[in-house]
């Protein structure tokens, strides 16, 4: 096995980065970027035996971000203020009334206000995906674990009530093939939520018992197994990515 | 070290009682089985021993449950937790963390143990169940023989003088199954720790206990030898069954037992007949497919034709590929290359009625199927998505299993009953393929001989295809003609359940190593086959 960072590591990282992104505001920044670590991310998950159900978080992230620069070039090139320059076509203008003075929908498109929210919507794709990045690399539950004693009850508590959002994913789509295959296709998504409503809590009554009868809850104080301990490698990486913030700003502005 | 004293239980909204004035003793060091047919409250049973019965499904409990000691009336589960290690009937469910090593300490850390102690006994459990290997592992990743292993590791590390364990090997592939079985049966003799475990496959565990509770449906319990237990009890393991049709003088719990008492029945040397198998229509056609899941291939490179009239079990150990093939047949997803067609259509471009009548799938989980809040409703939205006339499936149903009640709710019913009222959904539309996965599991004997002689007449009678994946010997001996092995994505045995099953000692049925080298399958066969043995060479 390789040595892994300490879970607080990527996510110091992506926080530095992200800083990065903001004060850089560089579309070729951006990108770069979103290049940088889904290469990172999957030349580490690669490699790794087993993937958490989180480990996918980014390629869900990345489809989420060309929606979103998706709707962002689109509201941001229909409505609001226009901005003067060359332009390259013109919609109809839909005329509001005059309390709404000043937004204006449709109307001419210029080039200018085209690269505008496109690199608007790629900034906040970037930061999504470094977050989403982070999760891929060290899933959640890791982070949560770190927390200083006084908040470690709540973590694992949130841990518990999270590991069952992936289960129930993937019971909705075994629930939803198995009514495919006698033939139920017109009553959608109604069968398969009452099923899922009825395993799931079923599910939660079994781990409730499961916690109970391994006397969750029963001591007043609770121990921890293992501290994860801070290395150099996560002092390099987090100090490299705190570096980039004045590197970016000299290279990209 | 466990006491029952004039132990009864009620549910609420109940008028039934589940037990009535039980008493007994569990010593120290022994190894009880719990056997009654489903909806007797074994489970019940096993959750009062720690008391999540009555503390965490209500009800009213009469009389007194003392573990080492203890009064679990006053004591709560989570204060039993140090004593009692509890495993549930599917372990998945009951996973409270992600990983092997966060799993097997989260009783430890919840109950304050000191760092250092944790760290032995992880290590200690870890060698002891052989998990060493999978210690960072996601448990959602690994396989259910390793994920029972697991379940059974976080009860241990806890070092608990009783550990109780609701059907342990019902997911569990035979080999799987005897491997955690052989576990606990060395924790027992090693570690004298006391074990109460449930199951319905009587067959696997039977050697291993020392005493058997019986439970009765009017909620009466005794316990007692195995073999006085079963001298009489209509549930039975088939060697049980064979000693009571052959008149033997005693029921003997083991293949050995029973292998030395008949050796007069086995002095001859019977006619190894395999009937030519008829040659029937193909129904099912699986050409070269090949699947992968990620990096991880299921299936490499698979031909196989499944046939008209036939019965086809596809065994294997768990991962071995079984779901995956019939989720190909079914259609559930296109294959990575190959092709598979039924009665020459891709199944992938069935749809609607044209699908209810070519393919039935009856998922691990019947249920997933049942969308309606009754029997029923169900059966009615059954007879109009088959263009039925209204009631023919419910009528069916009744043949089936004449006890449902049309107004109860689904989920309310037992596990056999559920498998009946899916069944008869399916049936209905009268497929020319119905497929299967792991039918048996949470079956007792009853709904099992049901289930083995609807499929039976449905393909003898009707002509049709059935294809079975199955870890149950039993079933396969009991109605399967033939028998696919699957290893690793690849068919590795292909032939009449006869030679397939009796060429493999893991997956060979108990009467088959009675009987041996007699090839007999079950207990009507070997009755057949000693009457029909010449005279005087068969009987003293």
């Amino acid at each position: 096995m390789t040595k892994t960072f300490h879970p607080l590591t990527w996510w110091a990282g992506a926080i530095a980065l992200s800083i990065a992104v903001a004060v850089t505001q560089s579309p070729f920044f951006n990108l770069l970027v979103v290049g940088g670590i889904s290469y990172l991310v999957y030349s580490i998950n690669k490699n790794s035996l087993d993937r958490t159900p989180w480990s996918g978080g980014l390629w869900f992230a990345l489809k989420i971000a060309l929606i979103i620069i998706a709707i962002r070039t689109f509201i941001g090139v229909a409505i609001g203020v226009p901005i003067p320059g060359t332009t390259l076509f013109e919609l109809p203008i839909l005329y509001l009334p005059d309390w709404m003075a000043g937004i204006r929908v449709g109307g001419a498109i210029t080039q200018e206000r085209l690269v505008f929210a496109v690199s608007e919507g790629l900034q906040i794709a970037t930061l999504i995906c470094i977050f989403a990045a982070a999760t891929s690399l060290t899933s959640p539950h890791k982070l949560l674990r770190q927390m200083p004693v006084f908040i470690y009850e709540f973590g694992v508590a949130l841990v518990i009530a999270t590991s069952v959002l992936p289960q129930l994913i993937a019971s909705a789509s075994r629930i939803k093939t198995a009514q495919r295959m006698r033939g139920i296709t017109r009553r959608g998504w109604s069968g398969v939520a009452l099923a899922l409503l009825e395993e799931s809590l079923a599910r939660s009554l079994d781990l409730a018992t499961a916690m109970d009868s391994r006397g969750y809850g029963f001591s007043r104080k609770r121990s921890r197994y293992k501290r994860e301990i801070f290395s150099r490698r996560d002092f390099t990486l987090i100090s490299s990515a705190l570096a980039l913030i004045p590197a970016s700003l000299v290279v990209f502005t | 070290m466990i006491t029952f004293s004039n132990v009864s239980l009620i549910y609420p909204n109940s008028v039934q009682t589940v037990f009535e004035d039980l008493s007994f003793t569990i010593e120290e060091g022994e190894m009880v089985l719990v056997i009654g047919a489903t909806g007797s409250g074994k489970s019940s049973l096993l959750r009062l021993i720690n008391g999540l019965v009555p503390h965490h499904t209500g009800g009213i409990l009469a009389g007194d449950i003392t573990v080492d000691g203890l009064s679990t009336a006053v004591t709560k589960p989570g204060g039993l937790a140090h004593l009692i290690g509890i495993v549930g009937q599917n372990p998945a469910h009951g996973f409270v963390t992600d990983t092997v090593e966060e799993e097997l300490v989260f009783g430890m850390e919840a109950l304050n143990f000191a760092p250092e102690v944790m760290r032995k006994r992880v290590e200690e459990i870890l060698d002891l169940l052989s998990l060493t290997h999978l210690r960072s592992r996601t448990i959602s990743t690994l396989s259910g023989g390793e994920q029972q292993r697991v379940a059974i590791g976080s009860a241990l590390v806890m070092h608990p003088k009783v550990l109780v364990l609701d059907e342990p090997t019902s997911a569990l592939d035979p080999i799987a199954a005897e491997e955690v079985l052989s576990i606990l049966h060395r924790l027992v003799h090693d570690l004298g720790l006391t074990v109460v475990v449930s199951e319905h496959r009587l067959e696997r565990v039977i050697g291993f206990a020392d005493r058997i509770i019986h439970i009765s449906a009017n909620g009466s319990a005794v316990i007692d030898l195995p073999e006085a237990i079963l001298k009489d009890s209509p549930i039975a393991p088939p060697i049980v069954h064979l000693a009571r049709a052959l008149n033997l003088d005693s029921v003997g719990t083991s293949v050995r037992e029973v292998r030395r008492m008949t050796t007069h029945l086995r002095d001859f040397s019977p006619l190894l007949s395999i009937d030519a198998p008829a040659t029937h229509e193909v129904v099912v056609e699986v050409k070269k497919l090949s699947f992968a899941y990620g990096d991880k291939i299921a299936l490499r490179n698979l031909s196989l034709n499944f046939n008209a009239g036939q019965i086809t079990a596809v065994m294997g150990r768990n991962g071995a590929g079984k779901s995956t093939l019939f989720k190909s047949i079914v259609g559930f997803h296109s294959s990575t290359s190959g092709s598979v067609s039924v009665l020459g259509d891709d199944p992938m471009k069935l749809q609607g009625r044209a699908r209810l009548s070519r393919i039935g799938y009856i998922p691990q989980e019947p249920s997933d199927l049942l969308i309606h809040s009754s029997v029923e409703k169900e059966c009615s939205a059954s007879d109009r998505d088959n263009g039925l006339a209204q009631g023919s499936t419910i009528d069916f149903l009744a043949r089936l299993t004449p006890t449902i009640s049309p107004s109860s709710h689904p989920r309310d019913l037992s596990e056999g009953q559920r498998l009946s009222l899916v069944l008869a959904i399916i049936l209905c539309s009268a497929p020319d393929v119905l497929i299967m996965d792991e039918p048996t599991r949470g079956l007792d004997y009853q709904a099992k001989s049901i289930l083995v002689d609807t499929l039976i007449s449905y393909a003898r009678n009707l002509g049709k295809c059935v294809l079975i994946a199955t870890h149950d010997v039993e079933l396969v001996a009991e109605a399967a003609d033939r028998v696919v092995f699957i290893a690793d994505g690849d068919v590795v045995a292909d032939g009449p359940t006869i030679e397939v099953l009796l060429s493999s000692p893991a997956f060979a049925p108990q009467v088959a190593k009675v009987m041996s080298p007699a090839p007999w399958l079950t207990v009507s066969q070997a009755l057949n086959g000693i009457a029909a043995a010449p005279e005087g060479e068969a009987r003293q």
